[in-house]
């Protein structure tokens, strides 16, 4: 169970994109919205992170880099469905985000 | 109604418009129906649904003209509760009976459809109206149908009735040409088209008629062109028959499985078969096997089925009849027999005598023996080679052809009385069954044996045995290590799956499972077969390419059995059976901008 803690900084976004800019290599004149999750997490930081943070500078991890709270989709959107100049069918799932959250 | 059926409109739908103003007793339409013989005189009703409208209309039984009952006014327009956009449709039902009725019950099979469009608007006067309309209704909403071998009639009327009073000085005669000659002429009395002989469709199917009407007025004559298609309905009225053989040869031996089917049998008709409405009984055929041996019985039927072509020269449609013979169970491999299958196809409906055909199969059944080919097996190996690489297939003779059967098979030592030492050895190699059942898949099992420098040259028996009876046949096998083993150094690393390296260096310096040699191998264009084979799908690590069933992520199609990867966009790697499809933008840093430059000013 992931704790997340919705915060002003990170925000659902959205671009108005063609298919082919996902760079999955499809061929389609279709396009989408794209919803990404975007914004800073410092609202959500806990004694963990701050600990964290004061080690790495310290250099008391020995090179390892944990990672921090990141803005994330904690829900995708709808699967997209689509037909490529082959007339073939495609099916994007968990490609879009619907919700986010400081994880 | 069974049977030879009697009167029938040779047109299914009528229409007309009706205008406010249009006096009690004028005509509106003349419907028609089509005897059957000349003793026949059709009687006209209405019928179907009572409506608030319906007393408005007057249809005479003898001619089949629908009159005004009324004069129409625009209170009766806007009593119609219906849609609120005109036209205002009314809809009538006609039915043509042989005789007198009481009461009209409506047959949908048998009756007409008339739809009248009530406008709101007085009829045009004969300035507002041009020739053609004055000749012919604005949208001909149905063709004619006529039954073949019936007796001629008339089947339309011409003349628009509603505008006979329009153009009081215009005189208006029709005439008709035809493509093909047919049997069609104009009564100039009645002004009805008519058919002057019984037709065939197996001659024509279709008269494309064009009909002109000529208008003559006091100045000049004008003549007005539309082109009709009148269509000829079919009946059973020929017998089947056979062209070329009647009797099919069949030979059955590696395929023996249940549903197969054998030889093809034609049988023609040059009737249509009707397939809509089902339960329409016209050129039904119904076949009968003639044989009371049980054992015939349970193992064989007859597949009919049945098509329609063209005949080529003139493109008259026909039936054509395809029968098959079909396995009702697997044959065992031992069965051994011949049989001669009668079959009787009738065409139930034809009138004639001679409505059936006789087909026969004759059937031989032939053993399969099983049994190696009498060559010597050799495989090569390397000692580097990991758990699950393929050594090679081995199958019995005509093995590919076998359907309906199986064949199992087995590994055995050919020397019981060895050291434990040596016996170790012999646990290198492991076989599989092909999914087919045809095919036995080698592959490594322990790869640590094939390391031990006293495993030389493994030698076994391979024994086969049919699923139902049994029946086995061995060979002997050679499987000859080559090369040097791997070092201790590497052999003490575990085995791992090649699909999780994505770049080619690091794949081709690993140690991966199923690897011929040790190492993976690195491929690059299109995906592989995405068949999962009997090897590959004992552990969804060898080759999760082919086998995996989970999503994938990126760019990619799936293969055609819906699982593994046809294509994919970039890299595939997978971790156990999770693929990933990427395309690697910036690999390494192969070019610093120095080069780039280089490149830049060469382009």
């Amino acid at each position: 169970e992931r704790i997340s803690v919705q915060s002003r900084g990170c925000l659902l976004k959205e671009v108005h994109l063609n298919v082919t800019d996902l760079g999955l290599g499809y061929q389609t004149k279709e396009e989408l919205i794209f919803r990404y999750c975007s914004g800073p997490c410092v609202e959500a930081e806990t004694n963990y992170d701050k600990i964290l943070n004061n080690l790495t500078h310290n250099k008391k991890l020995d090179k390892d880099t944990p990672s921090r709270t990141c803005c994330r989709p904690i829900a995708f959107d709808d699967d997209l469905s689509f037909l490529d100049d082959n007339v073939m069918y495609h099916t994007l799932k968990k490609h879009s985000a619907r919700k986010c959250g400081c994880v | 109604f069974g049977g030879v059926t009697g009167l029938y409109f040779p047109q299914k739908e009528y229409s007309e418009t009706v205008y406010i103003g249009q006096p009690a007793g004028s005509p509106i339409l003349q419907v028609h129906a089509m005897l059957d013989s000349n003793s026949e005189r059709p009687h006209f009703y209405l019928c179907g649904r009572r409506q608030l409208y319906s007393s408005w209309f007057h249809m005479d039984i003898p001619t089949g003209v629908l009159y005004l009952n009324k004069t129409l006014e625009e209170t009766d327009l806007s009593s119609l509760q219906q849609n609120p956009w005109p036209p205002k449709k009314l809809s009538l039902q006609v039915i043509a009976l042989n005789g007198f009725t009481k009461r009209s019950q409506c047959v949908t099979e048998r009756s007409a459809h008339i739809t009248l469009d009530f406008v709101n608007g007085t009829m045009p006067q004969c300035a507002q109206t041009d020739m053609k309309e004055l000749c012919f209704p604005y949208r001909d909403t149905s063709n004619p149908h006529i039954t073949e071998n019936r007796f001629p009639g008339a089947l339309r009327q011409m003349r628009r009735l509603t505008r006979i009073n329009v153009c009081t000085n215009y005189t208006i005669s029709y005439t008709v040409e035809s493509d093909t000659p047919g049997p069609f002429a104009v009564n100039e009395n009645t002004t009805e088209l008519v058919v002057t002989a019984p037709l065939d469709r197996e001659e024509s199917e279709c008269y494309r008629l064009l009909m002109v009407c000529t208008v003559r007025t006091d100045t000049r004559i004008t003549k007005v062109e539309t082109s009709l298609d009148v269509f000829v309905d079919d009946e059973d009225d020929n017998a089947p028959y056979v062209n070329g053989t009647d009797t099919a040869d069949v030979v059955i031996s590696f395929n023996r499985t249940k549903g197969g089917t054998f030889g093809t049998l034609f049988v023609f008709d040059r009737d249509l078969t009707t397939i809509f409405p089902r339960d329409r009984s016209h050129n039904r055929y119904v076949e009968t096997l003639l044989s009371n041996d049980a054992w015939i019985k349970e193992t064989f039927d007859i597949k009919g089925n049945f098509n329609e072509r063209r005949v080529a020269h003139r493109g008259i449609r026909e039936s054509v009849h395809d029968y098959q013979l079909v396995l009702k169970r697997n044959l065992y491999v031992t069965e051994n027999r011949s049989v001669y299958l009668d079959y009787l196809v009738n065409d139930t409906t034809y009138p004639g005598l001679e409505g059936t055909v006789l087909l026969h199969f004759n059937v031989t059944i032939l053993p399969v023996h099983i049994n190696f080919a009498n060559i010597t097996h050799t495989f090569t190996l390397s000692r580097k080679a990991s758990v699950y690489a393929k050594v090679g297939r081995i199958c019995v003779e005509n093995c590919l052809l076998f359907d309906g059967f199986g064949v199992t098979y087995q590994l055995e030592v050919p020397d019981k009385n060895i050291s434990a030492d040596l016996m170790s050895c012999y646990a290198a190699i492991s076989i599989t069954q092909a999914e087919e059942g045809t095919w036995g898949l080698l592959y490594v099992n322990d790869s640590e044996a094939l390391s031990k420098p006293e495993c030389q040259e493994l030698q076994y028996l391979v024994v086969a045995q049919e699923g139902h009876t049994q029946l086995e046949a061995t060979t002997q096998i050679h499987i000859v290590l080559d090369g040097e083993a791997l070092k201790a150094s590497q052999e003490s690393q575990q085995f791992l799956s090649c699909a999780e390296n994505r770049q080619r260096g690091e794949c081709e310096s690993a140690l991966g499972l199923g690897a011929t040699a040790g190492r993976c191998q690195w491929r690059q264009g299109t995906g592989k077969d995405s068949i999962c084979d009997a090897v590959e799908s004992k552990d969804r690590s060898i080759c999760p390419q082919d086998c995996t069933r989970e999503a994938v992520i990126g760019g990619h199609e799936r293969g055609l059995t819906g699982f593994g990867i046809k294509a994919c966009h970039g890299t595939c790697y997978c971790f156990a059976d999770k693929c990933f499809c990427e395309k690697a933008d910036i690999e390494e840093v192969i070019c610093d901008e120095m080069c780039k430059t280089i490149i830049a000013t060469a382009l």
